[in-house]
């Protein structure tokens, strides 16, 4: 058996050069995972952590500062998370940090978000306990999401109802398929325009009124601007009221005029006392009426007479026919 | 009730090897050590197969990542090849391939030096000689190939980690500063320190077989040519019962 040469350089050379990558590797975690560099502890409470466990990292602002060191539970609603945060935080973070849990990406690690409040605050001290704030999780977001839905698949069956109404409705299909609607509206929106411009045309006819009116053109003008016809009114309301207290008076001597008369009537003087209270006078005007009516008699019985004379009897017959021939044509037309 | 000859020949030859593993330890914290004859297996076992087991890994590191790539594009997350190619590497890639590669290299040489030596009888006259040959030529093997194995695979790793980050640069723009900030990102200790501590294991697997391989060769020439390889072929067996054995413990100790 030949003796092979050893090369003791070579070989530790390539010993350490082993080792060191192993060593390099080793730090490079130990760094990732703030195992080394000195550290604090901060503490936060949550009600529920999403999954966080020993480990996963701490983010403050975005950059990595530190690690979840230990998750613990407190009581069933409260569960405090402690993290392993670089000493140099001490002299950057404000102990009005608020801390949420998020995660890496969509699926991804959860992590601990530490952001700054931008109020002024003393700068954290060690094992204190920060506020946290409860963040959206994807439970909740499924949850919300389907309430939305079951709303939607609401308003999608009415949507639905409503949908076949409309095609069922005949009327509504007859004026979709209606070909002379086009025109019609069209001719339509053409009177409505006309109908506007005419409109314009009224409002500015009535603007340039409005506007002589003010300038007093115009009877209507002159009513509202004319100084002397308010006095020419004036003087006319003036006038009726003369006319009113004159009227008055009429009445004040009316009155005492039919005063006069009742006491006439009561005390027995004047023609009206005769006329109603005196039995002589009504006697005489009986008899006066009865003598009326003897001359009347006796001049119907002349008339009469007069009738059957053959002098008038062709006239009367005459007048007879006349009246009959009326009656038959009345009959005829009921 | 007779066992089938194939049953009772592994059963037999399982008790032999457990028995020369035995010995191995007895021996191996008895004195008196040979050192240079470590150092010089050392210097075989460990520098000597550094060029293959970089050049392999190398390749392995490139060709993976290039494989890699079209699944990654089709999900979108092609930015995390580096992430995936790391782990990949760290965890079982580097520590099984280096493994096996240093069994094809290490396991046959072994055993075939041992048997050529036992068929001329030179273990015969090493004893008769007053030479412990078990202490000379099986303790400065084994325990050569047992702290060698995992100084390649790191070193292994570190050149799969830079043909990966040649191969993230064939088809994209990768700095080296993010590559590794990536790779480092994701691993963990429990990523390490298991493929660190079962190459230990594939390391003494790989010698112990080849030893006992050779140690108990059958005379004659074809004996070497069976005993050097059945070395390989044993030991890369039993790398890969090793490798299910510690990936159940790490799983059951939560460190995946």
């Amino acid at each position: 058996m030949a003796k092979k040469t050893v090369n003791t350089i070579k070989l530790g050379v390539f010993v350490l050069s082993g080792l060191l990558f192993l060593i390099v590797m080793l730090y490079m975690i130990g760094k990732n995972r703030n195992l080394f560099g000195p550290a604090f502890v901060l503490k936060a409470q949550f009600e529920n952590v999403q999954g966080l466990v020993p480990g996963n990292n701490v983010r403050f602002s975005g950059i990595q500062v530190g690690t979840v060191k230990r998750i613990n539970i407190i009581n069933d609603t409260l569960i405090e998370v402690v993290m392993l945060v670089d000493d140099k935080m001490q002299q950057i973070m404000r102990n009005n940090a608020i801390v949420a849990i998020g995660s890496e990406g969509l699926m991804g690690n959860k992590v601990v978000n530490i952001s700054p409040a931008r109020s002024p605050a003393p700068f954290v001290t060690k094992g204190e306990l920060l506020s946290s704030r409860k963040v959206l999780n994807t439970d909740d977001m499924l949850q919300t999401l389907s309430k939305t839905n079951q709303d939607i698949a609401v308003v999608a069956a009415q949507l639905k109802i409503a949908v076949q109404r409309v095609n069922n409705s005949a009327a509504l299909w007859a004026i979709l398929n209606d070909e002379t609607l086009p025109q019609n509206l069209r001719s339509a929106a053409a009177n409505v325009q006309q109908a506007t411009a005419r409109a314009a045309i009224v409002a500015s006819d009535l603007q340039s009124i409005i506007g002589s009116v003010k300038n007093g053109k115009g009877s209507l003008g002159a009513v509202l601007t004319d100084t002397s016809f308010a006095v020419s009114l004036h003087d006319a309301i003036e006038k009726i009221k003369g006319v009113g207290d004159k009227a008055d008076e009429l009445a004040v001597s009316l009155n005492s005029v039919i005063t006069g008369v009742k006491q006439d009537y009561n005390t027995g003087r004047g023609p009206v006392n005769a006329l109603f209270k005196d039995s002589s006078m009504v006697v005489s005007i009986s008899k006066s009426l009865d003598n009326i009516q003897k001359g009347t008699d006796a001049f119907n019985q002349n008339m009469e007479a007069l009738k059957h004379n053959f002098l008038f009897r062709g006239y009367f017959r005459k007048l007879e026919k006349q009246k009959s021939k009326e009656n038959r044509q009345g009959f005829a037309a009921q | 009730m007779e066992l089938p000859v194939k049953t009772s020949e592994f059963l037999k030859q399982t008790g032999e090897a457990s028995a020369f593993a035995g010995r191995f330890f007895k021996e191996a914290f008895r004195p008196r050590y040979e050192i240079a004859e470590f150092t010089r297996q050392c210097f075989v076992i460990g520098y000597k197969s550094f060029p293959l087991i970089g050049l392999t890994g190398f390749i392995m590191g490139l060709v993976l990542t290039i494989q890699l790539r079209p699944s990654l594009i089709e999900y979108g997350v092609e930015s995390q090849l580096p992430a995936m190619v790391g782990i990949a590497i760290v965890r079982e890639i580097g520590p099984v391939i280096t493994a096996l590669i240093f069994a094809g290299k290490i396991g046959s040489s072994i055993g075939a030096e041992l048997g050529s030596m036992k068929v001329t009888e030179q273990i015969d006259a090493m004893e008769v000689s007053g030479t412990n040959p078990f202490k000379y030529l099986v303790v400065t093997r084994v325990l050569a190939a047992t702290l060698m194995l995992p100084v390649l695979v790191m070193l292994g790793d570190a050149i799969s980690l830079f043909g990966s980050y040649l191969g993230v640069n064939i088809r994209g723009v990768t700095s080296f500063n993010l590559f590794y900030t990536q790779v480092f990102d994701v691993l963990a200790f429990g990523d390490v320190l298991p493929a660190f501590i079962k190459s230990f294991f594939f390391g003494f697997a790989v010698g112990i077989i080849g030893c006992y391989k050779g140690y108990y060769s059958a005379k004659g020439t074809e004996g070497v040519g069976q005993s050097a390889n059945s070395a390989v072929v044993v030991s890369s067996i039993v790398i890969f019962i090793i490798d299910l054995v510690v990936v159940q413990i790490t799983d059951l100790l939560n460190l995946n």
